[in-house]
């Protein structure tokens, strides 16, 4: 038992402490709750990579606004659910911060599919919402007028490996999909990957999806290898774009150029497959090599927040759309939903991650796509040409031919 | 779409029976425990994830090669299962297959979530064996080739086991009928915790042999579960080699429908497979208790 006389010692300090917090705020305390920006993210499940990149950049972006004093005089402070990557406990969850926890604000969850889902919620209750992780199309015409777009559109992930291809007179080409929205929308919206092939006049030898959580790709692939495209695309996540790489390995496919989008930028995919990662392209929305505002603080900040924790553009688009949102509120000088939509529709803006501009219907125009391949381990931008570091190392060789 | 070749059949038939050698093994383990001890284990495919994580600390930090760490993978749940801390008398009264099949439900999510806590969702997985053996056109995954062998080795020595052995004729008598095997002397509830011992480390070496294939995450478990049943309708539940079959069975029809349909189909022309089984034939194909 702890003696009564040092625990009315810590009473006498605890009330102390708190007299000392209380006393400089003086005013009405009230006016200093913080403002809480409810959000579901996947920190478990298929997406739960990417996912919690995402989150630690809305918990870096938020550290960062209230170092800097905050918005409209108060605190930021972020309510998070774990969705579980399920678009249908994402909505729940929405509801829950929107009616329940009473939250002032909402930001984005993880995917297309997820944001695709709570866009529903927060359109009903209008609550405007920035989407950072959301890059299908579609969500953006439905004629909704609370959501935001951030990251350039599905459909141009696979634009650089297609434009790489098509200057170096490749032929044929294949691409494979996860059957969900985002990585679907890539491959075959209009605008997609098939119709950027055959606008350069590379023949569509093969396209063909997966269901989600899909391990085993021999069949996939052994069409592939059949098929023998000079180009192959993969529009996947994390844990596809590792099985698929992998499993071309063991069947000996060898396109001559290989490109995934989601999952094939994480420094994970690296370390897990190692050598057998090289030649891999990637598309990505940003890297912190790219001339942006604030990128390289932001990259220094985050590596020092979070030592040695996964680093995406997953963590820059969450910390850029909290980024963007904040600024939305500062302009509109309110809480109030119509008046931060005025605010972002009138917005060009460039954050940490690029551009941010959009349409009426929230669809952004100013954001630019980049594409990289893993060459000695490292991530080198090869296109688009004017922030190119590197040139790609072309044609990708079979897999006996490799050290 | 695509005319399909000779050699992508061989491919995609070799693909079907290294994958369904794996189903074999994992269903194996389930088809046990459902027919000593008429409990359905959700769990099961939790087993395996538990196997495959085994598996992974011992090469991370052991250096242990996965191969020759398996048998301990196997001991450590046979461990776990024999003491298996529930106590399933009182189910067994009174609806044994629906208690069960809650609580095993239960203990799956419990050790889930305990993963997800311990390891997190990162995935992991144990670089030790890539790239394949080509034979012509066709070619055999060094992993699931080894993984195989594996598989069929352990699944005949389970054969053995329950075929020749003492105890294993025992465990068999337990299945066929509980009240005769207590009045013939066998100490029944011990017979069900060695059953439970025996499946979870087969559940193990499953897992084991997947940690060098697949990727490996608290979740894995779930479809192993799901292809167990799968497996255990197909080939009839309680037969042993109909798990066997069942596994094999199930791994071809899910590559060759990949081949000449799509992948996504796939899983759903097993699903249908099952239903045409259960209308048709629901004591599976080699015949067992419905």
């Amino acid at each position: 038992m702890r003696s009564t006389e040092g625990s009315r010692l810590r009473g006498l300090w605890a009330l102390l402490l708190a007299a000392g917090l209380l006393l400089p705020l003086g005013g009405s305390a009230l006016a200093q709750q913080p403002i809480k920006i409810g959000a579901s993210l996947s920190l478990t499940g298929t997406y739960a990579k990417l996912g919690n990149n995402q989150h630690r950049g809305y918990q870096l972006c938020a550290k960062h606004v209230n170092e800097k004093g905050g918005v409209l005089g108060r605190k930021v402070e972020f309510v998070l659910y774990d969705d579980r990557s399920d678009p249908q406990t994402g909505v729940r969850l929405y509801e829950r911060l929107i009616t329940q926890d009473k939250v002032d604000l909402v930001m984005g969850p993880y995917s297309s599919a997820i944001s695709e889902a709570v866009a529903n919620v927060n359109e009903r209750y209008k609550m405007p919402m920035v989407a950072p992780m959301a890059a299908t199309t579609a969500i953006f015409k439905k004629g909704r007028k609370f959501i935001f777009m951030v990251q350039s559109p599905a459909e141009v992930y696979l634009e650089g490996l297609i434009d790489v291809a098509a200057k170096r007179g490749l032929k044929t080409a294949a691409f494979v999909y996860e059957d969900t929205l985002f990585p679907k929308a890539t491959v075959v919206a209009p605008g997609g990957s098939v119709d950027l092939a055959k606008k350069k006049g590379i023949e569509v030898v093969f396209v063909e999806g997966y269901p989600k959580g899909n391990t085993d790709f021999s069949a996939i692939l052994t069409k592939i290898r059949a098929a023998n495209p000079d180009v192959f695309g993969a529009a996947t996540y994390f844990d596809d774009a590792v099985a698929i790489t992998r499993q071309m390995k063991e069947l000996n496919v060898n396109p001559k150029l290989y490109g995934v989008t989601v999952g094939g930028d994480l420094p994970k995919f690296y370390e897990l497959l190692g050598k057998n990662a090289e030649f891999v392209y990637g598309a990505t929305q940003w890297e912190s090599t790219l001339p942006y505002p604030g990128a390289k603080e932001f990259t220094e900040a985050h590596h020092k927040e979070f030592p040695g924790a996964d680093f995406s553009y997953h963590t820059a688009g969450g910390y850029a759309g909290c980024q963007i949102l904040v600024e939305a509120v500062k302009r509109a000088g309110s809480l109030d939903g119509e008046k931060i939509r005025a605010e972002i529709l009138k917005m060009d803006f460039d954050s940490v991650y690029g551009g941010f501009k959009v349409e009426e219907d929230g669809f952004q125009v100013s954001h630019k796509m980049v594409m990289f391949q893993w060459q000695d381990g490292k991530k080198v931008i090869v296109w688009p040409e004017n922030l190119a570091e590197g040139k790609p190392r072309f044609p990708t060789p079979p897999w006996g031919k490799r050290e | 779409m695509t005319t399909v070749t000779g050699a992508m059949l061989a491919q995609v038939v070799v693909s079907g029976l290294l994958a369904g050698s794996l189903y074999a093994l994992v269903a194996l383990g389930l088809a046990l425990i459902f027919g000593v001890m008429r409990v359905i284990n959700i769990a099961h495919g939790t087993l395996l994830m538990l196997g495959s994580y085994a598996t992974y600390w011992w090469f991370t930090y052991l250096g242990w090669n996965p191969y020759l760490s398996l048998p301990a993978a196997m001991g450590l749940l046979f461990l776990g299962g024999v003491h298996d801390p529930v106590d399933e008398k009182p189910l067994e009264k009174r609806a044994p297959e629906l208690s069960s099949l809650l609580l095993t439900f239960g203990i799956s999510i419990s050790l889930v979530n305990l993963a997800q806590l311990a390891w997190t969702s990162d995935l992991r997985s144990v670089e030790f064996l890539t790239g394949s053996y080509l034979l012509g056109p066709v070619a055999f995954s060094k992993a699931r080739l080894v993984g195989f062998a594996f598989a069929l080795g352990i699944t005949v020595l389970a054969f053995l086991f329950l075929g020749r052995t003492k105890l294993g004729k025992a465990i068999r008598a337990t299945a066929q009928s509980r009240e005769v095997a207590m009045v013939c002397g066998i100490n029944v509830g011990r017979i069900h915790l060695l059953t439970f011992g025996v499946a979870s480390a087969l559940a193990a070496a499953g897992g084991s042999l997947v940690s060098v294939i697949v990727a490996i995450q608290p979740e894995m478990g779930q479809v192993w579960t799901f292809k167990s049943f799968l497996v255990i309708v197909l080939g009839g539940a309680g037969n042993y080699p109909g798990a066997l079959l069942g596994g094999l069975l199930l791994g071809l029809v899910e590559q060759l429908s990949s081949l000449y349909l799509t992948t996504q189909v796939s899983e759903a022309i097993a699903y249908l497979l099952l239903v045409v089984v259960l209308l048709i034939r629901p004591t599976g194909l080699l015949g067992g208790r419905t």
